[in-house]
């Protein structure tokens, strides 16, 4: 796990990726290159090909044309297993069987490390803690995941994706369906792993303003095509909004920490009863917030 | 560990002693003893024991082991608690082709209908299992293609039933019941061979089966050729199940019920999970079939009858006891 960040950066690129279930093609055509030992995450309307491309990166879906490259080869050409010591993936809202405590789950997370009939070893037992440790899961190893709360057992998975030790960790979703509170714990760890373990991330999440908030680089996404890539300040705009979801809103600086903040705006109360809204969109600089 | 299994060894042998001395001729522990050690001064008693009794008992308990591991490996791999073997269309093959044999080609060595029985429970397991391929296959679409494929072939059977000779079709129907009144020491050896290998290796393949159960993306993403794994799971389960119903007929509830007292004793992992998941199926099948002939003795009921008498509260229970939890 603590792999030294002087290591060389992993390189995950994809390019002329084109994904299609049956006659429908979902992703066309997509070039993307992941900046190794940050943050990125993909943003997009539902129906994007968000999820797509995720499992795609992770080697999870045959692709139809372009390859998904990690360090110039291609992940198609690399065995599962040697692929998961590599990258890890947790997918969306994924169903724990019944009984299962934290640590049981956990040490599945050590499965590609392992040859088939070969012993558990202190590594694997240092793996597991480690991982248990940083998502601050120390004192619910023993409890069952049915009895967890969402934001517990979303570290739960997280914390199984950890011990697997790889240096890229691509997450699916990883606070829809959690309150306030989990979703910012959730990202603050993910930015931690970054930031501290050297770790490459790449999430999908919904919340526009927390993606802008922690990401480092921000992918816009629509109908299977990139948008826009790069900075959330660059990518974050009015019109890039606009053009992606279809919301006029308004781009000011997050009072906290000066990252775009996306406030759109409401037609119908704007229209109805809601005159502070012609102020907010004549006016961009966000003054008027404080 | 170790406890759990003591405790179940020791019910075992229990049972066992119980089967050999409860009968119509009942006998003493001395006499058992006697009999078991070849003494050779009561000759009746040794031919109870050893050729009626102990062949019985030990052939309940192999079909019971059979069942309970064969139902954990379906559960797991089908992600699904309310799955057993018969989900295949294991039981619903061995049915169709065992009547066939009896009610169309009645001239045929009754020696044959184990081969019929395993030949229809793989058939028709196979069949599932190809028919929901479609570039590798997902644990929903075997189950709901077991259930359509388990019906035709039920229906098959049904035919057969209704337009069959009567005698003939009262045989089939007492094979269908499913009993372990004719074990014999033939029967305990070659159900033993042909159970073992499969229950060992599923057994050494813990692992896979711990990991699966995860869910095909998570599994995959830790590094598992999850095909690979749901296709040799389902094979051993068939090899199984297939071996047992050839040898007994149609035992239901075992394969569901004894997984899940096995999960209620040793937990979730299959390393400890199987071994106990067939012991408890052990047990099952040798008091089911020590009720079946002691209750209404003379009489006897046919053990997957007397199972399914126990079974069916059970079933209820643990839907009742789930009800909160969201499907």
């Amino acid at each position: 796990m603590s792999r030294p960040d002087a290591e060389r950066p992993p390189d995950l690129t994809a390019s002329n990726l084109t994904i299609a279930y049956g006659n429908e093609i979902i992703v066309d055509d997509l070039a993307l290159s992941i900046p190794g030992q940050a943050f990125t995450a993909l943003i997009g309307p539902n129906g994007s090909g968000k999820s797509t491309i995720l499992r795609a990166l992770a080697g999870l879906l045959n692709v139809g044309n372009g390859a998904v490259m990690l360090d110039g080869q291609s992940i198609a050409r690399l065995g599962v297993k040697d692929l998961a010591r590599r990258i890890g993936m947790l997918a969306q809202g994924p169903v724990p069987p019944e009984g299962l405590t934290v640590l049981d789950l956990v040490k599945q997370g050590r499965y590609p490390h392992r040859s088939l009939f070969g012993r558990w070893r202190r590594e694997d037992d240092d793996a597991c803690e480690e991982a248990l440790h940083l998502t601050n899961m120390e004192e619910l190893r023993n409890r069952a995941l049915e009895s967890l709360s969402g934001g517990q057992r979303q570290r739960a998975w997280i914390a199984m994706a950890l011990a697997q030790e790889t240096p890229i960790l691509l997450l699916d979703e990883p606070t829809t369906f959690l309150d306030l509170a989990h979703q910012i714990e959730v990202m603050e760890l993910i930015a931690d792993l970054v930031d501290r373990r050297g770790k490459t991330i790449v999430a999908v999440l919904h919340d526009l303003n927390q993606a802008a908030r922690y990401a480092d680089y921000m992918v816009m996404l629509k109908a299977g095509s990139i948008l826009a890539k790069g900075d959330p300040n660059e990518v974050m705009t009015a019109s890039m909004i606009e053009r992606v979801f279809g919301v006029v809103g308004n781009i000011v600086p997050d009072p906290v920490t000066g990252t775009p903040l996306c406030i759109p705006l409401a037609p119908r109360r704007d229209r109805a009863r809601n005159r502070t809204g012609n102020m907010l969109r004549s006016d961009n600089s966000g003054g008027h917030l404080t | 560990m170790i406890a759990i299994l003591t405790s179940l060894i020791l019910t075992i042998v229990a049972l066992l002693m119980a089967s050999l001395s409860i009968g119509d001729v009942p006998l003493s522990w001395r006499d058992i003893t006697a009999a078991l050690l070849h003494t050779g001064y009561a000759p009746q008693t040794e031919t109870i024991v050893l050729d009626l009794r102990l062949p019985r008992a030990l052939l309940a308990l192999l079909v019971g082991m059979g069942l309970g591991a064969a139902g954990a490996l379906v559960q797991t791999v089908m992600r699904n608690p309310l799955a057993e073997p018969g989900i295949l269309g294991i039981n619903a093959g061995a049915a169709l082709f065992v009547t066939v044999l009896i009610v169309a080609f009645p001239a045929v060595s009754i020696a044959f209908l184990p081969w019929a029985g395993f030949a229809g429970a793989s058939a028709t397991a196979a069949l599932v299992y190809a028919l929901s391929w479609r570039q590798g296959t997902s644990s929903l679409r075997v189950i709901l293609i077991g259930i359509g494929v388990g019906s035709v072939v039920g229906a098959g059977t049904t035919v057969l039933m209704a337009f069959g000779d009567i005698r003939y079709v009262q045989r089939a129907m007492i094979w269908l019941a499913g009993s372990v009144h004719d074990g014999d020491w033939h029967r305990v050896r070659t159900l033993l061979l042909w159970i073992a290998p499969p229950l060992a290796l599923a057994c050494m393949f813990w692992r896979e089966l711990d990991l699966i159960r995860l869910g095909d993306q998570t599994a995959r993403a830790l590094g598992q050729r999850v095909e690979h794994a749901r296709g040799m799971a389902i094979v051993l389960c068939t090899l199984i199940a297939g071996a047992v119903v050839a040898f007994a007929g149609l035992i239901g509830f075992v394969g569901l019920v004894a997984p899940h007292i096995a999960r209620f004793i040793a937990g979730p992992g299959h390393s400890r999970l199987l071994p106990v998941a067939a012991l408890t199926g052990g047990v099952l099948v040798m008091a089911a079939d020590l009720l079946g002939r002691t209750i209404v003795a003379p009489a006897q009921l046919p053990a997957g009858l007397v199972a399914a008498l126990i079974g069916a509260p059970f079933f209820g229970w643990l839907l009742w006891r789930r009800r909160h939890v969201p499907a």
